[in-house]
């Protein structure tokens, strides 16, 4: 008799399914990755252009863009976005992810970069560089950044193909 | 009248054990091969059910125990089996121990019904560390083909033409319908996946961004949906990585009615920028949801959505 006892006892148990959370699939959000600070606009509310990774310096980045550039980056190959295209390039600190070995998901917000395309009165168009760091973010824009290629930086990311 | 019913429950347990589906161990034909020490990790915890070298305690054999675990094998080596996995290719047995060491970090292997029973089975946090340095270094991004390259400049000519798809869209096997929109939703995460060499973007729809404005992601409220995009690692010329070519996009759709047999998600997914519907026939949303497993406490959902800033727009 006691083997019966034992096995639909060890059925029981087996059936009842009492195991301790496991901290890696309690729900959650990335509040790290936040864009929170000192930034006039938000870019996670705005659509996709690209993505991408520096494996050197282990961060990750998305870049968006608002409707005028979203809409430019992927009817054309061409880089001369119009006036009234903003893109946003956004960094992230690169860490593992807890539920997934192999995969690296976005942690600590590093920095948003904007470039804010403007068309003058004489009609040429300028680029407005703005550069933010930390999270939260604050504002580190050096009046050299124009020179730095950041905006044409920013211009040679081309869109990520999305049928 | 007690000892006959004893007695009458007795015949019954005795009958109960003539009730048994064969498990048998087909030959090991092809052996995952790995050092001494990662072999014997996996052989105590998993080839129970993931090989053909099953081998059982006598509790395992009795009825209604040997049921359930006669059932785990089955399901269990038809997902992985470690005694065919050496005859596969690299990159397949590189996937699946990743795959592997996820399942036991999360918790989701070996079967918690399992270890219950069979203490010796569970992994202990040296045996996984073990586990993790023997697929480390994560193989590095391997450097693209330059007919990959190719390809994907070629794929970007066509879609920026509006030419790469052939419209209209077949439906998934399950009868899902493509959501073409899905690159007009916000992006709530993206991975850098070193072991299948892709990048990813999770994007998803109003009715999700809301849920994550307010908190409510366990359950996701019916009519979320997430697209996740996934493009090749692409190395660009100053050692950075960028989206190369674009090799599919999956779809979760949240209704607890209507999908109540697939964990409450309708499951789909296309591939390549043909958008070709993957599977072939609805049984392939089993696959998705097996993987999907684990999260089941946190609604199947693998991704935590990137809090918002500002509430919703
Ligand atoms: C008692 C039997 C049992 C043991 C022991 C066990 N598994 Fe499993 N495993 C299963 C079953 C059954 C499934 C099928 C999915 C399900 O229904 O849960 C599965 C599925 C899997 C999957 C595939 C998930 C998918 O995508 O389909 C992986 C990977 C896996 N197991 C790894 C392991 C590893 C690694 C070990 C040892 C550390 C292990 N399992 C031990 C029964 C077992
Ligand atoms: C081998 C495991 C595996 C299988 C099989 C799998 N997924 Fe996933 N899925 C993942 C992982 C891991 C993530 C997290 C994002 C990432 O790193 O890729 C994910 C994320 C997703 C997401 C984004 C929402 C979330 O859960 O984070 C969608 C949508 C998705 N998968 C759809 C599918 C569909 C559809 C299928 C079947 C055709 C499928 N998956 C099969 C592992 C899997």
């Amino acid at each position: 008799m006691s083997i019966l006892y034992f096995s639909v006892a060890a059925t029981l148990l087996a059936l009842a399914g009492c195991s301790a959370p496991n901290p890696r699939v309690e729900t959650r959000l990335n509040a790290n990755a936040a864009l929170t600070g000192d930034i006039p606009v938000d870019p996670l509310q705005w659509r996709v252009i690209t993505s991408g990774v520096d494996p050197r310096n282990s961060t990750m980045f998305t870049l968006f863009g608002n409707d005028a550039a979203i809409q430019y980056s992927r009817i054309s190959t061409a880089r001369n976005y119009p006036g009234g295209a903003v893109l946003a390039l956004v960094t992230w600190q690169q860490q593992e992810d807890s539920r997934w070995y192999g995969g690296k998901i976005p942690a600590q917000l590093k920095s948003v970069e904007l470039v804010d395309v403007r068309a003058s009165d004489d009609g040429r168009l300028l680029n407005l560089y703005r550069a933010y760091e930390g999270s939260p973010l604050r504002e580190t824009t050096r009046l050299k950044s124009q020179a730095d290629g950041r905006p044409t930086y920013l211009f040679s990311l081309r869109a990520a193909v999305m049928p | 009248m007690i000892v006959r019913t004893i007695a009458g429950l007795a015949l019954v347990f005795l009958l109960l054990q003539l009730v048994r589906p064969k498990l048998t161990n087909p030959p090991a034909t092809a052996d995952f091969e790995a050092p001494a020490d990662v072999k014997e990790i996996l052989r105590k915890a998993c080839y129970a059910c993931h090989s053909n070298e099953t081998r059982l305690s006598w509790f395992d054999e009795i009825v209604p125990a040997y049921q359930l675990v006669a059932s785990d094998v089955k399901r269990g080596r038809m997902v992985l089996n470690f005694s065919e996995l050496g005859a596969q290719p690299k990159a397949r047995r590189n996937a699946v121990l990743f795959e592997a060491v996820s399942q036991i970090q999360m918790g989701a292997m070996p079967l918690s019904r399992y270890t219950r029973l069979h203490p010796e089975a569970v992994v202990t946090p040296g045996e996984l560390a073990a586990l993790r340095d023997y697929i480390l270094p994560v193989p590095p991004a391997r450097p693209t083909a330059q007919l990959d390259i190719e390809a994907a400049d070629a794929q970007y000519r066509q879609w920026i033409a509006g030419a790469s798809t052939s419209h209209p869209v077949q439906a998934a096997p399950n009868g899902i319908a493509f959501l073409p929109g899905y690159k007009n939703w916000r992006a709530i995460s993206s991975t850098d996946r070193t072991d299948t060499n892709t990048l990813k973007m999770i994007l998803a729809n109003d009715v999700a961004i809301r849920a994550i404005a307010e908190h409510k992601i366990n359950p996701w409220p019916n009519g979320t949906v997430f697209a996740k995009v996934s493009w090749m690692r692409q190395p660009d010329e100053n050692g950075g990585i960028r989206t190369g070519k674009f090799e599919q996009v999956a779809f979760m759709i949240k209704n607890s009615e209507k999908y109540a047999s697939t964990a409450g998600w309708g499951w789909a997914q296309w591939m390549g920028a043909e958008l070709k519907p993957f599977g072939i026939d609805a049984n392939f949303a089993r696959e998705c949801v097996a993987c999907h497993l684990p999260l089941r406490k946190n609604d199947y959902v693998f991704t935590a959505p990137i809090a918002a800033a500002r509430g919703p727009a």
